[in-house]
């Protein structure tokens, strides 16, 4: 009876508060960030368009492929279809190198582009994320998939953005992210599978591009100007090259990485 | 500052029990309205359970059960409870008794994601096995109930649940004969009252006791054989902090073990595509504490292979999945639970931790299933 009473006088008290207005309180938005105007997106014009084209080659002795275990999942083994190799350092016929992230890392100041709508998809498929290396825009919705019949746990292990880690089982719907700030590069981990690694480029302009198979990579639609491009390799490390384009020019930008 | 939704939660606790006006009506109407229960028709039909006093016996691995001093067990007020607990009557369109989501051949749940209500009604969370039920120190996945007694009349009159207003309830009762010699022969007199059903309900379910798994005859029962090898490496994992570390919320104590600290943890499961917001903010719907937003009970791991799906939401279908969970780390969130860290298990550990899971399935009690004659 008496925790009646003291729960009705707190209630009477309590709306009485109510009434009396300060509920207005509540309705503000309780985190409300100063708001500026965005600046305005920057648009190329295509007729003075150029790109930026070139190969990624590595010299030197070919590390030879190291295989990978999975045998800790038995379900991995079965959904990855044939052995497993590390791909940290991925070299072709002639010394080309995939899986380097190649990006314009200066020249682009104060210019601001928009955020593509289509969104970057990164698929867990045969206990193996796909693709390895990618970039994506600030704010660009990140599709994270699990093809796989076991629970993965992707971790990007993001310095500047928010590092999190989330579960996703068999057949759970795709997960949708966004990191809000540039970072080169996130490595990415799963929780469950150590072998399990992605790295993911975020960019606040659409200027990057990830080498092939046979070492290429293309650059388009880049306003002329003289800009710094910078290569990264998880591996290899990162080089630097400054390219002037002129109008509609495609400029041609190798690099080279030196093997032991 | 009481936050206006604090006001709603309140009410909601109180629905059911005195028609509360909604909004903002004046303060004289306000007080009449409190007033009136308090004055005492609700109160002058005695709800303490008279007749044959039970001494409920726990099986191996499980501690004497906590008996509320105003409601102690009768044989007369467990059979009135059994029979309420199997009674259709108590939804709205005579469909759905608390049996029908805690149903003990899925060993006192429903089996489903998401329990089904009244008219195809779907909930959002999973039903909890009432199995050991009375040991837990809150009830409902947000700990909205205290004890049984508060607990028990609840998912009746739930529009999502069985979805019957308690005045409803109590009249179809009062015109069985049945049920008015049963409260009759329960609590002295045949009046049918709420008070008197919640306490016939919670009675019933002290006795829902499942003990003596293979575990218990391990751990408490001296028998070293009763679990297998695999299952003894599964244990060795669970209790150990730097490896499974279930037993941080999970617990084992020296005489009994409930596989639950009765508490709230924050896992991150449900927490959305930002990383941090809580369709279903469980605990904090209930405190309204910030760090309690995504925080749920503890749920008690025995007979957890018959129990599925797991987790508040019912989103894990299977046990190696929510093994997987856990070895992931969870979740990540700002309120994540400090125990909760990505956690190097062996494929092997994994498979030993499942086994172990096995063997907490225990024996099932003696005369809880459908009363006779209504099977």
């Amino acid at each position: 009876m008496a925790s009646t009473l003291r729960r009705l006088s707190f209630l009477v008290v309590s709306s009485a508060v109510l009434s009396t207005g300060c509920s207005r309180k509540a309705e503000q938005p309780q985190t409300a960030p100063a708001s500026q105007p965005a600046p305005p997106v920057y648009h190329v014009d295509s007729a003075t368009a150029g790109s930026i084209h070139g190969i990624v080659r590595y010299q030197g002795k070919v590390p030879p492929k190291k295989p990978i275990d999975l045998s800790e999942d038995p379900a991995c083994v079965e959904a990855h279809h044939g052995k497993a190799y590390d791909e940290s350092i991925l070299v072709g016929r002639g010394g080309a190198l995939a899986n380097a992230f190649v990006y314009v890392s200066k020249g682009l100041e104060g210019k601001n582009f928009a955020t593509p709508a289509e969104a970057v998809v990164i698929d867990q498929k045969g206990c193996w994320f796909h693709p390895h290396v990618l970039g994506v825009q600030v704010n660009q919705t990140v599709d994270i998939i699990n093809s796989d019949p076991v629970t993965h746990n992707i971790h990007p292990m993001a310095a500047t953005n928010r590092a999190w880690n989330h579960s996703q089982g068999p057949g759970d719907p795709p997960m949708h992210r966004k990191f809000t700030k540039p970072e080169v590069m996130i490595p990415v981990k799963c929780n469950i599978h150590d072998w399990m690694h992605a790295y993911i480029g975020v960019l606040d302009h659409p200027y990057f591009a990830v080498s092939a198979e046979d070492g290429t990579f293309t650059i388009p639609n880049l306003p002329p100007g003289t800009y710094t491009l910078t290569i990264w390799h998880e591996k290899l490390g990162t080089q630097d090259q400054q390219i002037t384009i002129s109008p509609q020019q495609s400029a041609a930008a190798d690099f080279t990485y030196k093997g032991k | 500052m009481v936050p206006r939704s604090a006001l709603i939660r309140r009410k909601t606790l109180l629905r059911g029990r005195i028609a509360f006006p909604a909004g903002r009506l004046g303060l004289g109407a306000l007080l009449t309205t409190l007033l009136l229960p308090v004055a005492g028709c609700k109160s002058v039909v005695p709800a303490k359970p008279l007749g044959t006093p039970v001494s409920i016996h726990s099986p191996l691995g499980l501690p004497p059960v906590p008996i509320p001093p105003e409601n102690p067990p009768t044989v007369q007020t467990i059979a009135l409870g059994r029979r309420l607990f199997y009674d259709q009557r108590l939804s709205k369109d005579n469909t759905l008794a608390c049996a029908s989501c805690h149903n003990p051949k899925f060993y006192f749940t429903d089996g489903l994601q998401f329990s089904k209500g009244v008219g195809g009604e779907v909930g959002v969370r999973n039903a909890p096995t009432l199995l050991n039920v009375a040991y837990q120190p809150f009830q409902f996945w947000d700990g909205r109930a205290l004890n049984l007694e508060d607990q028990a009349a609840s998912p009746i009159a739930n529009p999502i649940e069985m979805n019957q207003s308690h005045d409803v309830s109590v009249s179809k009762l009062r015109r069985d004969p049945v049920y008015r010699a049963m409260f009759r022969d329960a609590f002295g007199t045949e009046d049918v009252t709420l008070k008197r059903i919640e306490n016939a309900l919670a009675s019933f379910e002290r006795t829902l006791l499942s003990g003596n798994s293979a575990f218990d005859r391990f751990q408490y029962g001296h028998d070293s054989n009763a679990l297998t090898p695999q299952q003894v490496r599964g244990l060795a994992i669970f209790i150990n902090p730097v490896k499974g570390n279930c037993a941080a919320c999970h617990t084992i104590n020296a005489q009994y073990a409930l596989f639950t600290d009765g508490k709230f943890h924050n896992l991150g499961e449900g927490v959305g595509d930002d990383g941090t917001s809580f369709k279903d903010t469980g605990r904090y719907h209930q405190t309204g504490i910030e760090t309690d937003r995504g925080a749920f009970k503890t749920p008690t791991l025995r007979n957890v292979a018959r129990t599925a799906p797991y987790m508040h939401d019912g989103s894990l279908g299977t046990l190696k999945a929510v093994v997987d969970f856990y070895a992931g780390g969870g979740n990540s969130n700002p309120n994540l639970d400090k125990e909760i860290k990505s956690i190097h298990l062996s494929g092997q550990d994994r498979e030993d931790l499942v086994s172990f899971l096995n063997s907490l399935t225990g024996d099932l009690p003696a005369n809880v299933g459908p009363p006779p004659g209504k099977e």
